[in-house]
């Protein structure tokens, strides 16, 4: 993570499930279809030329390692997705929406190598933050971060944010078991498992969890004593972050800090906390809060047996003498 | 008025409309037969364009509006209105006159294409794209339309808008080289290098096409496979587009950078060299040139070519700081101290210039250290929180004696950049120094922890 606010393309987190394809903008396009009355199709003049509108969001992997580096935050600009559906006049029982891009291949050795998909529900799609990009931080897209253009979802975790989009397929809710979201597996990652002893609960992931990441310092560090700035940044799904607290002994004691700039939903903000380190075994830790109310948990889940949303206050620890 | 090609639209609209049903009402009109009216109106348009080209475009504005009395329905009146209202600043009234014009005859695409100028000028970008979308509609073919519109949108730098144009111009088929080349420009900057290599290759190939055409193309090709990490194509085209047109420094640049990226310096020297004797009057060469022929430890000769830069442009700041540079490694503190003052009177302002030109009085040989603590002194009222201030500041006290000045300004050096060595060593020998042998250790036992955390 770097220390502006916003990541430079070169440093945004890149998660492939396959190769880079190869994709000339003079021929690509992205096709609608599926439950529609008017299927259709945009080229990369089509697409560009519709109005546009640009969001600042965080993009998290939902496998990020609880203080990971797999989260970047960037200034996405493209076309909102709910009028492009709205053109193609989804049927009544239009439901889902199936993304699919233009990178393939085999997700288990007993399926047949299909492109890479995933599914969101219309109704995701219709929300006015939901977007076809073709722009990162004012320039187009980097061909690892999706060129010519893909899904943004502001909010969730990024599987959904297909890259390299080339197809938008309305599905009803029938229409999953025999799609090629089904057919390739993509359906068995992603999900929430809940073990309670008894039952088992599968639900699928979406909304990005509240989270915080401690910057600086690193864990393991070794410091002369004197005053630091403690920083990183903090995010959440849904809505604009309200607090972070810093302790510097393991979760005894928490301290304000100071934001950077305003919260707001979608994006991440840095904190700052001035820390004066006395000579001694320190444990540094973050917890941030958003508007609605959630806090970071201060340990995972027990009965969580999957490996995202690790989201819980990572302890940091530092000698100081 | 030549966006599109004036004579295609005037050809277009030929048969001057004249509605004498529909005089405008602030339209004094006499009581003029229709021969005698387009007669008039000829005339008006005639001493409008005149009037235009004279840019008194003022006259030119009532010129067209009295001839619009006389033909309310002219689509021509009313795109010669249009760009004499858009010449005179008039961009709101402009553009409704260009959509009438366009309404009247939507067959043509020059109102439509010069609302998209109007439209930059009034930076309403949506509307822009609105019109962009009605030219693809109406005119999809029109290849020479989204050509000449690529070519306006590149200019105003709406690079991702000035692609879309240029790909309708291909899709449209066009097989002019010229907006091949365009395109290939364009893919480039967009990051689809594989579609400008074969736009751009194509156009180096075709022997038949004029030699400046190719030595653009050439340099696409050789742009876009430095860009995709093929230095050695990379080098062989842009070597193509020397040959092919030797007066463009883009191409000695851009090769000179491939060079310097493979760490190649001397192969971007001569590169360099080659193309400052081509074109003498350019100075785009200098300062690369200058600052390669340092890197490859060609001090005396760097710093003439970076003081030639500085004759002809004294503003190229980094070039006072490459001389200042090659002089610290020659061991001249005079002229790196020279260079740093002459860039201090230039650009009092630059960052850290203060605190530059106080280390390098610190590394000469004798120290006037009153003056080191006026440039610190000014450098502190620039930046309050610049660690190095307090840590030069600290040093020059060392050495003067006085200190526990030394103390205050080593500690106030810490707590701003606590992880920065130096400054820990300079205070345990100021406390070696005062005697204080526990303190002096504290500092030492810090700084071998410091430098035992490779994490830090």
């Amino acid at each position: 993570m770097l220390e502006g606010s916003v990541t430079p393309p070169n440093f945004f987190f890149v998660r492939d499930h396959f190769d880079q394809p190869d994709i000339s903008v003079e021929t690509w396009k992205v096709r609608f279809e599926g439950r529609v009355a008017k299927p259709y199709e945009l080229n990369f003049s089509d697409l560009v030329e519709l109005p546009g509108k640009r969001i600042e969001a965080v993009l998290e992997c939902a496998g990020n390692a609880a203080n990971g580096s797999a989260v970047s935050n960037g200034i996405w600009e493209g076309i909102p997705l709910a009028p492009l559906l709205e053109r193609a006049q989804p049927s009544s029982e239009a439901a889902l929406v199936m993304l699919e891009g233009a990178d393939s291949g085999r997700l288990f050795e007993d399926r047949s190598p299909l492109p890479y998909s995933q599914v969101v529900p219309l109704e995701r799609c219709r929300q006015d933050s939901s977007l076809i990009a073709f722009k990162l931080n004012g320039l187009l897209l980097p061909v690892r971060n999706g060129f010519p253009a893909r899904a943004i979802f502001p909010g969730w975790y990024g599987m959904d944010s297909v890259k390299w989009l080339r197809r938008v397929v309305v599905m009803s809710a029938q229409d999953q078991a025999s799609s090629a979201f089904h057919q390739s597996g993509m359906d068995c990652f992603y999900n929430r498992v809940r073990n309670s002893g008894q039952d088992v609960n599968i639900s699928r992931i979406s909304s990005v969890q509240v989270k915080s990441s401690i910057a600086w310092p690193t864990d393991g560090v070794k410091l002369p004593a004197g005053r630091y700035t403690v920083w990183g940044f903090a995010w959440s799904g849904s809505t604009a972050i309200r607090e972070i607290l810093v302790s510097t002994d393991a979760g005894s004691t928490w301290n304000s800090t100071a934001l950077k700039r305003q919260a707001s939903p979608h994006s991440w903000v840095r904190w700052n906390y001035s820390w004066n380190a006395t000579p001694g075994e320190h444990v540094v830790m973050s917890r941030a809060s958003d508007e609605s109310g959630r806090q970071q948990p201060m340990k995972r889940d027990p009965q969580r047996k999957d490996g995202y949303e690790l989201n819980w206050c990572v302890p940091i620890h530092c000698s100081v003498r | 008025m030549n966006l599109i090609g004036a004579c295609r639209f005037i050809a277009a609209s030929g048969s001057i409309i004249l509605a004498t049903s529909l005089y405008a009402q602030d339209c004094a009109q006499p009581g003029l037969s229709a021969p005698e009216r387009l007669s008039r109106f000829r005339d008006l348009d005639a001493q409008a364009q005149s009037a235009m080209q004279q840019k008194r475009f003022s006259e030119a504005v009532r010129l067209y509006r009295e001839a619009i009395c006389l033909a309310p329905e002219s689509p021509r009146g009313l795109y010669g209105l249009g760009v004499a209202q858009a010449a005179s600043g008039d961009f709101l009234n402009a553009r409704e006159s260009l959509r009438k014009a366009d309404r009247i005859q939507p067959t043509s695409p020059l109102p439509l294409a010069m609302e998209v100028r109007i439209n930059f000028s009034l930076d309403d970008i949506d509307a822009l794209k609105a019109n962009l979308r009605e030219e693809a509609q109406r005119f999809p073919r029109d290849a020479q339309l989204h050509a000449l519109l690529a070519r306006f949108l590149a200019e105003k730098k709406l690079e991702t808008l000035a692609l879309a144009e240029s790909l309708r111009a291909q899709q449209g088929g066009s097989g002019d080289a010229d907006t091949t080349v365009q395109l290939a420009i364009l893919e480039n900057a967009a990051g689809a290098y594989e579609d400008a290599i074969r736009n751009a290759a194509a156009v180096e190939r075709r022997t038949e096409l004029p030699e400046k055409l190719r030595a653009s193309a050439a340099g696409v090709a050789g742009l876009s496979y430095a860009s995709v990490g093929q230095s050695d194509e990379a080098i062989t085209h842009l070597q193509g587009a020397i040959r092919l047109d030797p007066s463009r420094e883009n191409s000695y640049l851009a090769l000179a950078d491939v060079f310097e990226r493979a760490q190649k310096y001397p192969e971007a020297v001569a590169v360099l060299k080659q193309g400052w004797a081509k074109i003498p009057d350019s100075t785009a060469f200098l300062l690369q040139l200058g600052s390669d022929l340092i890197r490859i430890e060609k001090y005396r000769e760097g710093i003439d070519t970076l003081r030639e830069l500085l004759h002809r442009d004294p503003k190229a700041d980094q070039a006072y700081i490459s001389i200042a540079d090659a002089a610290r490694k020659m061991g001249n503190s005079e002229q790196e101290l020279q260079a740093l003052h002459d860039l201090s009177r230039h650009k009092p302002d630059y960052p850290m210039i203060h605190v530059l030109i106080a280390r390098a009085m610190l590394n000469g040989g004798a120290i006037d250290y009153p003056k080191v603590l006026g440039e610190l002194a000014l450098a502190e009222k620039a930046a309050p929180e610049d660690p190095d201030v307090y840590y030069l500041r600290g040093k020059v006290f060392i050495a003067t004696n006085r200190y526990r000045e030394a103390a205050t300004a080593l500690n106030r050096s810490i707590e701003l950049r606590p992880l920065e060595p130096g400054p820990y060593y300079q205070l345990a020998r100021l406390y070696q120094k005062m005697g204080k042998s526990e303190l002096a250790k504290e500092q030492f036992g810090r700084l071998k922890y410091l430098e035992a955390a490779p994490s830090n």
